[in-house]
């Protein structure tokens, strides 16, 4: 009686069922780097409180001009300084959300394709865009959604706005699309690196853009103002929120946030695909 | 042998080499300037609103406009990154094989901030240029070629100012095992005494005596003022006269804590 010798070359059964067989392994997965993530954390506590202190200097550095502003009017298009302030909480929350999950991650794309990385992600059971976008975790930065969310409070508390349920639905739904919009168009960004190499530049010209999310749109002329929402979409991520929140937003614009999100998703997701096919391995 | 002289040759045969280099990547510099241009941009714009709807500010719409246009102009031909390399190069050892050569490791730092600035020149100064034909309407036109020639002469005592405030601070690498946190924190106090995140004009009036005569104001603030601003003749030789005290002040400084620094110098990996 001799065993038959099984080879790679015969058909064997597939790493997943069904497409949500292949979510629920990849949501496994992300789970796995977040634990991780968390038990690196507790090596470096130091990083933990230098995050932080450098987080905090720059929400007050962001709140400068602000504040500044609101010394010589108590209001601006409709404005008051303690809505304002919301609105860079809520935008503190998306930027904080982003720096842990999505930041550490375009950060080394560069490496990743110019030194041929992208070789051992390709060969491993998983899709490679959400290894490439998702896979490091950088805790400490959440420290940072913290004070967002206690600059959210505070500025609901002296604006006088108590939102019911639905509006906080509403700006909750709209802070995710907003986060999902702004991850996108980084990741449109990063992913040139598949034509340009080094997009290093790229990063820092996506992080002095993203100032513009801590103004109220209508602080902005016209043409800029289409710019925030439909191209870099800010809009998203800070000022419809906040209008949420004020209950001033209709649930028209939450479908228009949802459904620009799906485009973006897929476009992001097409572009990946187009550039993995020019991808011409740097290490063998 | 004479050194200036010599000094001179070394430092326009360097600046060569490094604009060469910097030639490998010429996109980069694009990238780079439309980022250093993108804040003072939204800063222009938030302020024009306040102003149209009603903010009674102390400036005016021809001051906001010309001070943040001609900004990034400032910043960028002002600014230097030589803190974090010479820390790095003084903590590693890399120092050591210059400590040979008959060239000054700083000279090389200077010969790579000319050449930077070089090439952002080429990026930014069409970007200016759109950026001013666009607000043609309110922006100050220089009063006479004497503002022009002392606008020139202020931003190169501020470079100066600025480049050996980087010296102070990286040297103390000599003494120091991580300037980096020390180097972040003097970012951000320039950040907002410079002038680069709002107009020092705009700062609150209690704080005048203080905002008016410390070193960063003449590191950006002050080159901008003297085409944006209405300064008087006297201000402007006060000013003048405070940059050139500030830059003999902190060159004093930096050429006292690099050459102690040199002899307290114990090479890594010599």
């Amino acid at each position: 009686m001799t065993t038959r010798t099984q080879t790679y070359a015969e058909p064997r059964r597939p790493l997943d069922r069904t497409w949500f067989h292949r979510q629920e392994r990849h949501l496994r997965l992300w789970r796995r780097f977040l634990s991780q993530a968390i038990v690196r954390e507790t090596h470096y506590r130091a990083h933990f409180v230098t995050t932080l202190i450098v987080g905090l200097v720059r929400l007050g550095l962001a709140l400068v001009p602000i504040l500044l502003l609101y010394g010589y009017t108590d209001d601006v298009r409709g404005w008051s300084q303690a809505e304002v302030i919301t609105l860079v909480g809520l935008f503190q929350v998306v930027t904080g959300v982003l720096a842990t999950f999505v930041a550490p991650n375009l950060m080394r794309m560069t490496t990743y394709i110019t030194e041929g990385e992208l070789d051992g992600v390709l060969v491993r059971p998983v899709s490679s865009q959400f290894y490439l976008t998702l896979r490091w975790i950088n805790v400490a930065e959440l420290s940072n959604v913290a004070s967002g969310l206690l600059m959210v409070i505070f500025g609901l508390v002296r604006s006088g706005i108590s939102p019911n349920a639905l509006e906080i639905l509403q700006a909750v739904m709209l802070v995710a699309c907003g986060t999902v919009l702004l991850a996108t168009v980084w990741c449109a960004m990063s992913f040139t690196a598949f034509w340009l190499q080094s997009v290093n530049p790229i990063a820092f010209l996506y992080n002095n853009l993203l100032e513009s999310g801590r103004y109220p749109l209508v602080f902005f002329p016209a043409g800029v103002r289409a710019f925030l929402t439909f191209a870099f979409p800010v809009a998203f991520a800070s000022t419809f929120p906040a209008q949420a929140l004020r209950g001033d937003l209709g649930w028209l614009q939450v479908a228009e946030g949802v459904g620009l999100t799906v485009v973006a998703i897929v476009l992001v997701r097409a572009q990946w695909r187009y550039g993995l096919r020019s991808y011409a391995s740097a290490s063998s | 042998m004479r050194t200036v002289p010599r000094n001179l040759r070394v430092l326009r045969r360097m600046t060569a080499a490094h604009i060469a280099m910097s030639l490998t990547y010429r996109g980069v510099w694009l990238i780079f300037m439309a980022a250093n241009i993108s804040v003072p941009i939204i800063s222009l714009l938030i302020w024009r609103t306040a102003l149209a709807h009603g903010a009674q500010l102390p400036i005016d719409e021809q001051y906001i406009t010309t001070y943040f246009v001609l900004l990034s102009i400032v910043t960028m031909a002002t600014s230097s990154w030589l803190t974090t390399f010479l820390a790095s190069d003084i903590r590693l050892g890399k120092l050591s094989s210059w400590m040979v050569r008959p060239a000054s490791l700083l000279l090389n730092f200077v010969a790579n901030n000319l050449s930077e600035k070089v090439m952002k020149l080429f990026a930014l100064v069409p970007m200016i240029g759109v950026l001013w034909w666009a607000f043609h309407d309110s922006m100050n036109v220089p009063a006479g070629p004497s503002r022009v020639v002392l606008f020139v002469i202020s931003i190169l005592l501020a470079g100066i100012l600025v480049f050996t405030i980087d010296i102070l601070i990286a040297s103390l690498a000599f003494w120091m095992d991580d300037v980096s946190a020390l180097h972040q924190a003097r970012l951000v106090i320039a950040n907002v005494l410079s002038g680069s995140i709002v107009p020092l004009a705009l700062m609150p009036s209690w704080s005048r005596g203080f905002i008016d005569n410390q070193p960063f104001r003449y590191t950006v603030s002050f080159p901008v003022e003297i085409v944006a601003g209405d300064l008087s003749s006297a201000e402007l030789l006060t000013g003048i006269g405070f940059q050139l005290g500030y830059v003999l002040v902190f060159g004093v400084l930096a050429r006292l804590v690099w050459s102690s620094g040199i002899r307290a110098y114990s090479a890594v990996g010599a």
